[in-house]
């Protein structure tokens, strides 16, 4: 347990605004700050559009903060950083490309040998159950097989953080269930440190050994709940219903 | 009144050439019922929706409204499915008006229900709005209002919350039971979410898996509001997933 | 009364698929049924289409100028060969420049902007003026034709593409901008610019055969000219024959070359 309390990434004081309409500066991130320890599944969870999507961005560098910053292992992040995994909201899959393709992208980028980096894509396609569609293309795949895709193009970069941006928002709720298992299964086998995103509170509570509920726009921090309750949980269970009927009550309705 | 007999489904079968989806399907529902229905994935729960709807004709049986056999020129049903359907080119106030014009209400009549729908939604402030400047639980808020506003005789909803958050939907579940108490209007609701079915229904059809056959038929007798996290209700949602298992 | 569109429509097509097939052939063979019965009047003025048949097989067999029909097909799709491939190496390179780098957009796009509202034909004479009637002032005429859609449609392809695929690109390590540029922005931007290609294709069919009409020895354009000089109505209706042929051909061997340069494009 005492591995879990160490801090992989440190989030101090980020804030960030935008111009809206009129000209003037909103914030849509107001003031966080979070440690995000080793090999925790840390879940996000606000309602919405609240600026979630904002401070992955920052966290994953693709966007600068105006104040505070982000460090990982000692190192502040300014740039879009291997490091950080990425599986997008919008699966973000390369048309032009190829399943596996689009899983050795990042790998190819970088330079590494062909023979490892498909072998390493190689497992994680079997893991996600995509063996047999490595020469399909993105348009030939559900949505659910798409974001396996991005699970693993994830996973082959081989980050030390992986960010997970609201993955299965965009699927029905029976796909999404499953793939909610299937993630976890994968998290057994390969422990990594995850931020994973959403706004569904069932999902959150599926998930996260910790969940941090923002709220709505701009984003700043509610509370934050461990959730102490053993893997993999069932959602009927009183206690998950109980925790669920909370979070619910202290969320922000965005109608 | 209330326990009029509005809708007979009567040994209702459909093949598709030599497919059985649905397999001898009878049950009623009284006037003012809200009933839901369960199955699991892929058991022919659309094709079941599709011949409430008559889209697609009986391969034997008949649907039956106020002992007639359906007929969408005089009986009134209406729909509210997944996907948001209002028509971009108008604005929320016309969108509602809309499904009344068809049935060739007044004016006048118009207007009053129109008003009363926007009151219950409390979305007077987007009368003029365009659905394009609502979020998605908003314009989906606005077709359901539209839906009860014909003053349907059977009001088929599939999945109506389908994508939405639980803090969302159990917001839109009391609305949608709010609408149905206010105009007592006869509701079937088809849903995988067995929550969902609990929490509304006061009655929840579980259709077996293909062919569809009606497996139970379940009188939820809870008080309303009703607590998801109450003992009983846990009970019954076991028991129906149980029935349905379906992951 | 809202209902499922895909639900009625298959049903629909499966009963009425075949008409879909047959109706094409039936309005062809419209088409050549009314040409019959307008033709046979006067056939000097409106030959059958027996007779412009005919004389394509007659064209193809014997020189005219030099060149047989299909030699004429051949001088004309040559003409549009070295124009269009000349326009490509030119025009993508520009194009993507241009949606690019915001400095060379600042500069070169607003000249762009300025020239693409005159249609093609109107530089026409202006060409003829300054490189006078040869192959050489052909050529340009068709390049520069050509040059403006794929430049535009280069440009739009670049300055469309997502920024996702972008956000994608620098979480996966494609860190410098040349990396970008070959591994994300050229890919996502190819069938815009391929459509660019197509639109370029059909202008510079339609200006080689301008071009060929003011002065030519051959070609189809040529072809043509010739018949309305001495008022061979059958051998004006052969060379238009033959141009549809052509540009059908070409539509063919476009939509083949894009389907295997963009195979996930599944639009086409």
């Amino acid at each position: 347990m005492e591995q879990k309390y160490l801090t992989r990434l440190k989030i101090s004081n980020i804030s960030k605004s935008f111009p809206n309409k009129e000209g003037k500066r909103e914030l849509a991130v107001d003031n966080i700050s979070l440690d995000v320890y080793d090999g925790e599944f840390l879940v996000l969870l606000g309602p919405g559009r609240c600026g979630k999507s904002v401070l992955l961005n920052m966290i994953a560098g693709l966007m600068k903060p105006d104040e505070g910053k982000v460090v990982l292992d000692g190192e502040e992040i300014t740039k879009p950083n291997p490091q950080m995994g990425m599986v997008f909201q919008k699966t973000g899959l390369l048309p032009w490309l190829t399943v596996m393709d689009n899983i050795t992208f990042g790998p190819r980028q970088r330079g590494e040998s062909k023979k490892i980096y498909t072998e390493r894509a190689q497992k994680y396609i079997d893991m996600v159950g995509l063996t047999g569609f490595e020469k399909s293309y993105p348009y030939q795949l559900s949505g659910g097989m798409k974001q396996r895709v991005g699970i693993a193009r994830a996973y082959t970069n081989e980050p030390k953080i992986l960010i997970m941006d609201e993955p299965f928002g965009a699927l029905d709720a029976q796909t999404r269930y499953s793939m909610e298992q299937e993630v976890q299964n994968i998290v057994e086998k390969d422990r990594r440190t995850i931020i994973f995103v959403t706004n569904n509170i069932e999902e959150a509570l599926m998930l996260g050994d910790r969940i941090i509920l923002f709220t709505n726009y701009p984003a700043r921090i509610k509370k934050i709940y461990d959730v102490n309750i053993s893997k993999p949980r069932d959602t009927m269970d009183r206690t998950f219903l109980m925790l669920r009927k909370e979070i619910s009550e202290n969320t922000d309705l965005a109608l | 009144m209330a326990d009029k007999v509005k809708i007979k489904v009567d040994h209702l079968t459909k093949r598709f050439g030599d497919l059985l989806v649905l397999d001898d399907i009878s049950f009623e529902v009284k006037k003012g019922e809200f009933i839901c229905v369960v199955g699991p994935t892929g058991c022919g729960k659309t094709t079941f929706l599709n011949l409430l709807t008559r889209i697609y004709q009986p391969s034997s049986g008949e649907l039956y409204i106020d002992e007639e056999p359906a007929d969408p020129k005089k009986h009134n049903i209406s729909f509210a499915f997944q996907e948001p359907s209002a028509m971009p080119w108008l604005t929320v106030e016309e969108n509602l008006e809309f499904g009344l014009k068809i049935k060739k209400i007044p004016k006048e009549e118009r207007k009053k229900r129109v008003d009363r729908i926007l009151k219950l939604l409390g979305m007077e402030n987007l009368r003029n709005a365009y659905p394009k400047q609502l979020s998605v639980s908003e314009e989906q808020r606005v077709i359901i209002g539209r839906a009860f506003s014909t003053y349907p005789d059977l009001l088929l909803m599939d999945e109506p919350y389908g994508q939405m958050d639980i803090k969302m939907r159990f917001y839109l579940e009391d609305e949608v039971l709010k609408l149905w108490k206010e105009f007592g209007s006869t509701v079937i609701f088809i849903t995988h979410n067995i929550e969902e079915a609990i929490y509304l229904a006061e009655r929840v059809l579980i259709l077996s898996n293909k062919p569809a056959k009606i497996k139970e038929n379940l009188e939820i007798n809870l008080s309303r509001p009703r607590d998801v996290t109450s003992e009983e209700f846990i009970e019954l949602r076991k028991y129906v997933t149980d029935q349905i298992k379906w992951w | 009364m809202r209902i499922k569109k895909e639900k009625i429509s298959t049903e629909y097509k499966m009963k009425y698929s075949i008409w879909y097939h047959v109706l094409p052939f039936l309005s062809i063979g419209l088409l050549i049924a009314v040409w019959y019965l307008g033709s046979s009047s006067n056939p000097m003025i409106f030959p059958t289409p027996n007779t412009v048949l005919r004389r394509m097989i007659e064209l193809s067999q014997n020189k005219l100028s030099g060149y047989t029909l299909i030699g004429h097909m051949g001088v004309s799709l040559l003409r549009v060969a070295v124009s269009l491939g000349l326009a490509i190496i030119i025009g993508v390179p520009l194009g993507v420049l241009i949606g690019w780098s915001r400095g060379v957009r600042a500069t070169i796009g607003a000249v762009f902007e300025c020239i693409r509202p005159i249609p093609m034909l109107a530089w026409i004479p202006l060409m003829v003026m300054w490189f006078g009637i040869g192959e050489k002032s052909k050529i340009i005429m068709i390049f520069m034709a050509a040059l403006m859609p794929i430049v535009v449609n280069s440009y739009t392809g670049i300055k469309m593409i997502s920024p996702l695929y972008l956000d994608v690109g620098k979480m996966f390590n494609a860190s410098t901008e040349w990396q970008l540029l070959r591994s994300i922005v050229l890919p996502a931007a190819l069938p815009t610019i391929f459509a660019g290609i197509r639109n370029a294709t059909s202008m510079a069919l339609m200006v080689v055969l301008a071009a060929e009409m003011i002065a030519a020895r051959a070609g189809l354009g040529f072809l043509i000219n010739r018949g309305m000089e001495v008022f061979d109505v059958s051998l004006v209706m052969s060379g238009m024959v033959a141009i549809g042929v052509t540009g059908a051909l070409v539509a063919v061997l476009t939509n083949f070359i894009e389907r295997k340069l963009c195979p996930w494009n599944r639009s086409i």
